[in-house]
């Protein structure tokens, strides 16, 4: 005979406030099976929590609902109460009184009879329920950081510095992402190289750390602690073990009038390429849409200075390789969005109009221009530079409805070092607000404008043109409330930051949730701000919001402390809420073979005693199966049930409605 | 030689060779105008065997029988285009193994049986793609405009009284090749999902289950309509369901043997409106 506890939490006037608990109470208590049913301030503190164990102890309860907040909140400290009070923990389930009630509606009668119906409903699943026993998995003590920017290369380090195994994939030829396209970096103005390259030659060296570059995640299967990564290298036609790094091929190539990706276009590269100089691994690739040899059948110039005999090879296939991963952190970045789409800015019409990306390569050292600031259309030293703020960021018509957050910051350091560089120079900034909230980072702008002579003005631009050799920048000063007329010589577009082109679609490869704009969503915007709703997939870096790098760097290091603290175990409680098929019903089809989003489901025969084939049905390993329930919504025959959540339990709730 | 003779010498053919164990095709029926379905497992049986305009059922349901196909063995069967695209859909759904099924088809236009090119379903590849494209047959397509044009009550009333008259004989789902299952889950009792009783409430719960099962697997060959004692046109709700996930999924239940099950599979392009 069922003995079931009732516990209605007030959760101070949350709930108390719309739903009449005494009421609730009572009408609870009259329900057939309830033996105990009491209402408390607040039954997550230590003495409710100490009630609900007396109430399991002293009255011999089966099973045991707490009418509160949503699960999600406090299932867990509620199972270990039950735990500790003697009873399975899976016999307790949360009737959630407040998210689906209290909050959510403003008639107290009515909120009241709907938190009845609620609380009775969960009665009669918890009759229902089965002690259930948490399954044990292993872990794969080995992660998988996807991206080698900054974000990436921090997390791999801070992983691989405690003792685990890192493959750390990136798509491009080198490590190092935008960061190592960055002149100095703000508020401290060190120089972006500087810091960034022994990072990556301390991935690239590390014991721990397996650097595959050039590759991308195609594939990943599994769940938390066992997730089977398959990974495309794509061919480089250098074979990167023989390589040396020489770099005699590049300086033979014909195809000389490449525009770099990494300059921005600013500068040009050969067909076959390192994208920059301390590119790491050293080993340069071959573009085959530009080689001449991939185009024509002829050339093969660096194949004949390579030293190395079989190091270049026209022959060389992409090829797969599998990794075992127990936990994976996406650190995939971001790109700056095409800034065409504001026709009045001119960019992409006039060459010195240029973005905030292009104005740090030429303001490197290791930049086309050696770090002379030039016109990009005829290499003259610009004497007036408008800077355009939010050319993209915080425009919902055009743009993107967010900030960019990073450009604030990086204006005022291009307007310094223009001082730094040009003496004479004017830098004339228009912006909407300066947002400069971080440690020195106020004092950064505030230097730029007293110090370095920067001229802040507030407004828009609307409009741009060119006249004798000049930018006109048409805009308005909406401190004073006038128009203002700029001659500049070049202008320079603080353009947003956007996700990558590609990533909605690789977040469902590997099955993260992204925001309308595409970048990736945190479990909890506050309070689990690394990880992603997927168990064992984490975040860092401008994939999850724009970000400056020592918040990337930080966030880096956070996800890392958390694969760390799944690694500190070799093995994994899982819920014990997984799918079983019924042998007997099951027809076959394999529909749930398909539909099942974790592969959890294989085939298997049932022979007779001679070995002879009966039938084949479908087999749920509940290793692998997460309980989401996929398949039993799609089997027709309504073979599969579900452990925690059987057709009886409910039929049952919803009965009681 | 007559079409009928030809599949009758191959049919006995097959059988005395060891080839296939069974031919389903037709036999006299109890009028004139009826056939019913006959199954030669000797070659003297095949002589029974009957082609003609009159022969209008899917015999693929008796493909799915419990443990015909699980020995390996080969069967022979009689089939019309429809028939075809349900083959189709039982081989994606691996109720069939392809291997297994040597096909006697034909087609039935104004009254004249023709012969389809092909023994093995791969024979078929062109036939999903022509059928994916010909247009449903007018009295069909005619009265579903028809109900379209009533509006969301209208056509309410009109299937609360079509399914008044269900007396839950169970007929459709007996001659439907794709209700294959062993268990209905209208006969599931522990808990009891569907009502069993013919009232209204249940009838409806039947036939929404069932037009939901059906759902991107209906090869539209009117056997429930056909079976149905009490006439209610069971084909309008399957042609609608086809239409919709045509529309949402540009999927043709039965096109191919390689499709995959519309409602179990996802691609990256699906469309999402129903998520706000």
């Amino acid at each position: 005979m069922a003995k079931i506890g009732v516990f209605v939490c007030h959760c101070g006037e949350n709930i108390a406030s719309n739903v009449d608990t005494a009421n609730l109470v009572r009408k609870v208590s009259e329900h057939p099976g309830v033996e105990v049913c009491a209402e408390y301030k607040y039954f997550c503190s230590d003495p409710g929590q100490e009630t609900v164990k007396r109430a399991i102890r002293e009255n011999g309860l089966t099973g045991v609902v707490v009418a509160a907040c949503s699960p999600r909140m406090h299932e867990t400290t509620f199972r270990k109460a039950c735990a500790e009070a003697g009873l399975n923990p899976y016999m307790l389930e949360m009737a959630n009184i407040r998210e689906h009630c209290s909050w959510v509606h403003s008639d107290k009668e009515k909120a009241t009879e709907k938190a009845i119906e609620i609380t009775r409903s969960l009665v009669e699943k918890v009759k229902r329920n089965n002690n259930l026993k948490p399954i044990s998995v292993p872990v794969t003590r080995r992660a998988l950081v996807i991206g080698g920017g900054i974000a990436g290369i921090q997390a791999a380090l801070d992983i691989a510095g405690a003792g685990r195994e890192v493959i750390l994939v990136e798509r491009e030829p080198s490590i190092g992402g935008h960061m190592s396209q960055l002149s100095e970096t703000f508020p401290t103005l060190d120089c972006s190289q500087c810091i960034l390259t022994p990072r990556m030659v301390e991935a690239i060296q590390h014991p721990n750390i397996k650097v595959l570059t050039y590759s991308e995640v195609e594939e990943v299967d599994g769940y938390i602690g066992n997730f089977k990564a398959k990974i495309r290298k794509k061919s480089r036609y250098v074979d990167i073990d023989k390589c040396t790094g020489c770099g005699d091929c590049i300086q033979k190539c014909p195809v000389k009038k490449v525009p770099s990706e990494f300059e921005c276009g600013l500068g040009n590269r050969t067909a076959i390429y390192t994208p920059f100089a301390q590119a790491v691994p050293n080993v340069p690739v071959i573009d085959t849409t530009r080689c001449t040899y991939f185009k024509n059948g002829k050339c093969k110039i660096c194949q004949k200075t390579c030293q190395i005999e079989n190091c270049i090879d026209f022959g060389m296939q992409d090829t797969f390789e599998e990794y075992e991963v127990g936990a994976i952190v996406v650190a995939t970045g971001f790109q700056i969005q095409d800034t065409t789409l504001y026709g009045e800015y001119g960019y992409g019409r006039y060459k010195d109009v240029i973005t905030g990306l292009s104005f740090e390569r030429l303001a490197s050292a290791s930049g086309p221009t050696s770090g002379v600031i030039k016109r990009p259309s005829d290499g003259k030293e610009p004497e007036t530079i408008v800077f355009i703020q939010c050319a993209g960021s915080r425009d919902p018509s055009k743009g993107v409805r967010y900030c960019s957050k990073i450009c604030c910051m990086y204006t005022a350091k291009h307007a310094m070092l223009y001082a730094h560089k040009n003496h004479d120079g004017r830098s004339r900034i228009f912006y909407m607000d300066i947002r400069a909230a971080g440690k020195g980072y106020d004092e950064f702008t505030r230097r730029a404008i007293e110090e370095d002579g920067a001229e802040y003005l507030r407004g828009r631009v609307s409009k741009l043109y060119e006249e004798n050799g000049k930018l006109i920048v048409r805009g308005v000063d909406s401190l004073l409330g006038k128009p203002v007329e700029i001659a500049a010589d070049m202008v320079v577009l603080a353009t947003a930051i956007v996700p990558q082109p590609d990533a909605r679609e690789f977040a469902k490869r590997i099955g993260i949730g992204y925001d309308e704009y595409g970048f990736y969503n945190e479990a909890h915007m506050k309070l689990r701000p690394v990880e992603t709703a997927t168990a064992g997939i984490y975040l860092c870096g401008a994939c999850q919001s724009p970000k400056d790098i020592p918040d990337s760097v930080a966030q880096a290091s956070a996800a890392a402390a958390k694969v760390l603290g799944l690694f500190s175990r070799e093995q994994l409680e899982r819920e014990p809420v997984v799918a079983s098929v019924s042998d007997a019903t099951c027809a076959g089809c394999f529909g749930c073979v398909m539909a099942c989003p974790y592969n959890a489901i294989d085939v298997r025969d049932i022979n007779d005693r001679n070995g002879n084939l009966i039938k084949q049905v479908a087999d749920v390993n509940p290793g692998l199966c997460q309980g989401c329930g996929t398949c039993v919504t799609f089997c027709r025959s309504n073979s599969i049930d579900l452990a925690g959540f059987t057709e009886n339990q409910i039929f049952a709730e919803i009965m009681a409605l | 030689m007559g079409i009928q003779e030809q599949y009758r010498s191959e049919a006995a053919e097959l059988l005395s060779s060891g080839e296939v164990k069974l031919v389903i095709g037709f036999g006299a029926g109890s009028t004139a105008d009826r056939r019913r379905p006959l199954f030669a497992r000797t070659p003297e049986e095949s002589e029974k065997l009957v082609l003609d305009q009159n022969c209008i059922a899917n015999l693929t349901t008796y493909l799915v029988a419990g443990g015909l196909l699980t020995d390996g063995k080969k069967v022979a069967v009689f089939l019309k285009p429809d028939g075809i695209r349900s083959l189709n859909i039982l081989i994606a759904e691996s109720q069939v193994k392809a291997e297994q099924v040597v096909i006697f088809g034909f087609a039935i236009e104004n009254n004249e049986v023709t012969p389809l090119e092909g023994r093995s379903i791969s024979d078929f590849a062109k036939l999903g793609e022509k059928l994916r494209t010909a247009t449903p047959p007018p009295s069909v397509q005619e009265e579903a405009e028809r109900l379209e044009a009533m509006g969301s009550s209208g056509r309410f009333e009109y299937w609360k009284e079509q399914f008044s008259k269900c007396i839950k004989c169970y007929a459709c789902r007996q001659a439907c090749p794709m209700c294959y299952c062993r268990r209905c889950i209208v006969d599931v009792n522990q808990p009891q999902w569907v009502s069993t009783s013919s009232h209204t409430l249940g009838n409806f719960e039947w036939n929404l289950v069932r037009a939901f099962h059906l759902a991107g697997r209906c090869a539209a060959c009117g056997a429930c309509d056909r079976a149905c004692p009490v006439n209610i046109p069971l084909r309008l709700i399957n042609y609608r369901m086809g239409k919709e996930v045509k529309e949402a999924f540009d999927y043709f239940a039965g096109e191919s043997s390689d499709q995959n099950p519309v409602l179990a599979s996802f691609r990256q392009d699906d469309p999402e409106t129903f998520i706000l």
